[in-house]
């Protein structure tokens, strides 16, 4: 009863994939994006902000619909990619990946954001009066600072991209092996008389993915910030 | 006033009758293929009877998983026979009213843009005329256009060579859709689809003999309301069939 | 060795001053809000004036007309802030040795070595801490060995005693004049207790709403009586250069010899030919016209009166001449008209050595 089948191990294994990859890749636009907004005045700022935050308050259809018509085998920036990078995310894992970095960017960009706000720019004063450019500033004083935002950021998005169906199946469908992650395959059993057991196996496997990503998360935060405090962790 | 009463009498009959007749609301749960031609059979009833036809399409195993749980359905039209049995062996079915209503062929389409002629017959090269690409259908293991598509590919003999270079959808639309956006370069679908999208051509078309006979079975569910006889019985009726094959299905073989 | 010229507005504020400093210690005094952390602030690069020229020696840090405007990290200016600003996420050593790391080769700047910071800031015993567990005084070395240790051309200090409490100031401040007198970078020391400034720094430059009031050498600054406005709860009082003469051990006084005479002061901790800076408030200070006798008072300088300074109320200062040192020395004014004190009138300036405290006496 406990055996995964090797259907429901696909299901799971590319869930951890895609969620993986989908952080992996969404978090250097998200860092840069945050600071771009935290730091930075420009003319569009507040609708770069709006623009952001869309896939937090779209229907998660609506995102994967777009995505389908920009990404898709002939929509313009899927075309491009297909013929010159030989890259194509239609019915592959790494277009489930683009839809779950997409639905996951703006929680890691509030998360990272509200970090970034929260750093004493004095520190930062501090270090260029001894002679770290911007650059170094960056990389040596703010960003272990904001550790814990990103961590946080990270653990928001992994858990939002284990969750993601709409956009995905929108966008990639529905593929056992390639796009069927966790909840496409719950989906899939409970459109299928019979596949109830199967069902709640994969949503308790769901379940648990999540717990074990929240508490991981609680400890990776708890020693980031401690590091970032000074106390001795 | 001897005069009046009778009069008036008829006339409030005839508005009760206008009445419970405008208030008749026929939900009907369809394959997904059925879309355009039961649309406008069920816009012809609504105009002759007064009644109004609620018409909901997906995939027919879809479509019994929520009878199943429920669902509040007068009407039920497969595009098998299997998912008919099946809600009749479940005890769903108001006994005695199932028929069969016309039948459909299976073929291959590609996008209307990129259009090629193959002709499925044992062995043929669909493989290599998917080059790096999926083939569109159905979801072969309970939607009724996949297994049939399935069934057939499985007699041709290129089950096992594509297998896994589908491209599973929910119902036959949705794969329809997929052709018609150029995703994939090759899809199986019905022909009554292929006739309904301007943005797929025909490839090639399945023997008959290649899989079982495609038939679409309706039947009253338990429970059903008032005015749901009228709407099967005009289902098999001369009108509706005369709307039925102009969109390219089969009578009743 | 230090220009400063500049003219910078932020919001209501407007800063509109120019000075010079040479070698040694410049303080930057004048109430809160006067713009002294604004002039630090635009030293270093953290703000930009609108106009002016800002140059340490012969390096131009910024010059408007010439559209030179050197970004912070390049301006080799040492800033150690009133809060420290320690980086948390380091530790004490990892902390003092930041500017290291990007201070490739030594340009005209002092360079010491880590061991020469830690041992003159007597940090060793925290290195290997972290920031958030040193107490305030600690943290404030750590700043200055974190800002000399970037091999700074110049080093501003900012109000570096204010957070901390009487003891951990007295600590400090004993570091700071190491400091002065060890290491040859000049400095910028901003502050607004008059006693700092007149322990450390050589020369005072008054700033009041943004605007350069005065300067000048800290002796001449310090007895000046119409700059009694700015020095709020601060009574003036003198300034005055001495060398320890004698120590007696049994009595436990030392004779301070300055230009004015000798000066007894008690429990002075120097040896006899260390130069020392006394200050003496003007409140310790009484005048006679005769000298007394049969009295506790051991100092009694012989002199003139100078100035006689305007009051409000009942009191006034009367500044005495002694031998081109001077004496402050705050009476009433009705002791001023009973005793006829006039500009050119020879007078007795009688100091209490009790009066002459470990606070008054600093070492040069």
């Amino acid at each position: 009863m406990w055996i995964l089948t090797p259907e429901e191990s696909a299901a799971l294994v590319l869930s951890l994939k895609v969620a993986f990859w989908s952080v992996a890749a969404s978090l250097p636009v998200a860092v840069a994006l945050a600071w771009l907004l935290s730091r930075k005045r420009f003319p569009g700022k507040s609708l770069l902000d709006a623009i952001v935050h869309l896939p937090l308050v779209l229907p998660p259809v609506v995102v994967g619909y777009f995505l389908l018509l920009a990404f898709g085998r002939r929509g313009p920036i899927g075309a491009f990619l297909d013929e010159f990078f030989g890259i194509s995310f239609a019915f592959s894992w790494t277009g489930a990946a683009l839809a779950s970095a997409v639905m996951g960017l703006p929680l890691l960009v509030r998360a990272v954001r509200q970090s970034l706000d929260a750093v004493d720019r004095g520190l930062e004063s501090a270090a260029a009066t001894l002679g770290a450019s911007p650059a170094w500033v960056f990389a040596s004083v703010t960003l272990p600072l904001i550790l814990p935002g990103i961590v946080t950021g990270m653990v928001l998005s992994f858990a939002r991209s284990l969750g993601e169906f709409g956009a995905t199946i929108t966008f990639v469908s529905n593929i056992p092996g390639e796009t069927q992650t966790l909840p496409l395959a719950i989906y899939a059993f409970t459109q299928v008389p019979g596949g109830d057991a199967q069902a709640l196996r994969l949503c308790i496997l769901a379940i648990l993915l999540s717990l074990a990503a929240l508490m991981a998360s609680e400890i990776l935060v708890r020693r980031a910030t401690a590091r970032a405090a000074g106390r001795d962790a | 006033m001897r005069r009046v009463f009778p009069k008036a009498a008829l006339v409030l009959a005839a508005l009760l009758f206008l009445n419970v007749a405008q208030a008749q609301t026929i939900t009907v749960f369809a394959a997904a293929s059925l879309k355009n031609a039961l649309d406008e059979a069920a816009a012809l009833f609504e105009r002759e009877s007064g009644s109004r036809v609620r018409l909901s399409y997906a995939a027919s195993s879809a479509l019994a998983r929520q009878i199943e749980r429920g669902a509040p359905a007068d009407v039920f039209i497969s595009a098998d026979r299997e998912w008919m049995r099946y809600l009749e062996e479940e005890g769903f079915l108001e006994p005695g009213s199932s028929r069969e209503l016309f039948g459909n062929r299976l073929v291959l389409v590609a996008p209307a843009s990129r259009p090629l002629a193959l002709e499925p017959e044992p062995g043929f090269a669909i493989v290599p005329a998917l080059g790096e690409g999926r083939l569109a259908m159905a979801d072969p293991r309970h939607v009724p256009a996949g297994r049939y598509a399935r069934a057939a590919l499985e007699k041709l003999g290129v089950w096992s060579a594509v297998e896994d270079r589908l491209a599973p959808a929910d119902n036959v639309r949705a794969a329809l859709a997929l052709v018609a956006r150029g995703e994939t370069p090759l899809g199986i679908v019905y022909e009554t689809d292929a006739k309904a999208e301007p943005g797929v051509m025909v490839a090639g078309r399945f023997p008959a003999a290649s899989h079982p006979p495609i038939v679409y079975p309706v039947a009253m569910l338990k429970g059903a309301r008032p005015g749901t006889a009228p709407f099967i019985a005009f289902l098999s009726g001369p009108q509706a069939r005369r709307v039925f094959e102009r969109h390219g299905f089969a009578p009743n073989p | 060795m230090l220009e400063f010229k500049a003219h910078y507005r932020a919001g209501s504020f407007t800063l509109e001053a120019a000075f010079s400093a040479g070698p040694g210690v410049t303080a930057l005094f004048g109430r809160s809000g006067a713009g002294k952390s604004t002039v630090l602030g635009l030293i270093a690069g953290l703000a930009r004036p609108a106009e002016g020229r800002i140059a340490v020696g012969a390096r131009v840090l910024f010059d408007s007309a010439a559209g030179i405007d050197l970004p912070a990290h390049r301006r080799r200016v040492g800033y150690v802030f009133q809060d420290s600003r320690l980086l948390p996420h380091l530790s004490v050593r990892q902390n003092l040795l930041y500017g290291r790391f990007f201070s490739r080769s030594p340009r005209g700047g002092v360079r010491l070595s880590l061991a020469q910071v830690v041992e003159l800031l007597g940090v060793e015993h925290l290195l290997a801490r972290r920031p958030a567990s040193l107490s305030g005084g600690e943290r404030q070395r750590v700043a200055i060995g974190r800002a000399l240790l970037a091999e700074p051309e110049l080093l501003l200090l900012d109000e570096p005693l204010a957070s901390l409490d009487a003891p951990r100031k007295a600590e400090i401040l004993y570091y700071i004049e190491r400091l002065r007198d060890e290491v040859r970078i000049p400095i910028v020391y901003v502050s607004h207790s008059i006693e700092e400034v007149v322990r450390l720094a050589d020369t005072v430059v008054l700033l009041s709403n943004g605007r350069v009031v005065e300067s000048g050498p800290v002796a001449q600054m310090a007895a000046r009586i119409e700059l009694r406005g700015f020095l709020g709860r601060f009574e003036g009082g003198a300034v005055l250069d001495a060398v320890v003469a004698e120590q007696d051990l049994e009595s436990g006084l030392a004779r301070l010899a300055f230009a004015g005479g000798s000066l007894y002061a008690p429990d002075v901790d120097a040896l006899v030919g260390e130069r020392v800076r006394v200050r003496i408030r003007a409140r310790d200070v009484a005048l006679a016209t005769e000298k007394p006798r049969a009295i506790s008072m051991l100092n009694v300088i012989s002199g003139t009166v100078a100035e006689v300074g305007e009051s409000a109320g009942a009191s006034v200062d009367v500044r005495v001449e002694a031998s081109g040192a001077s004496l402050l020395a705050r009476v009433t004014r009705k002791s001023v008209a009973d005793l006829a004190l006039a500009p050119g009138r020879p007078v007795f300036a009688l100091v209490k050595a009790v009066a002459i405290d470990r606070h008054s006496v600093g070492y040069a």
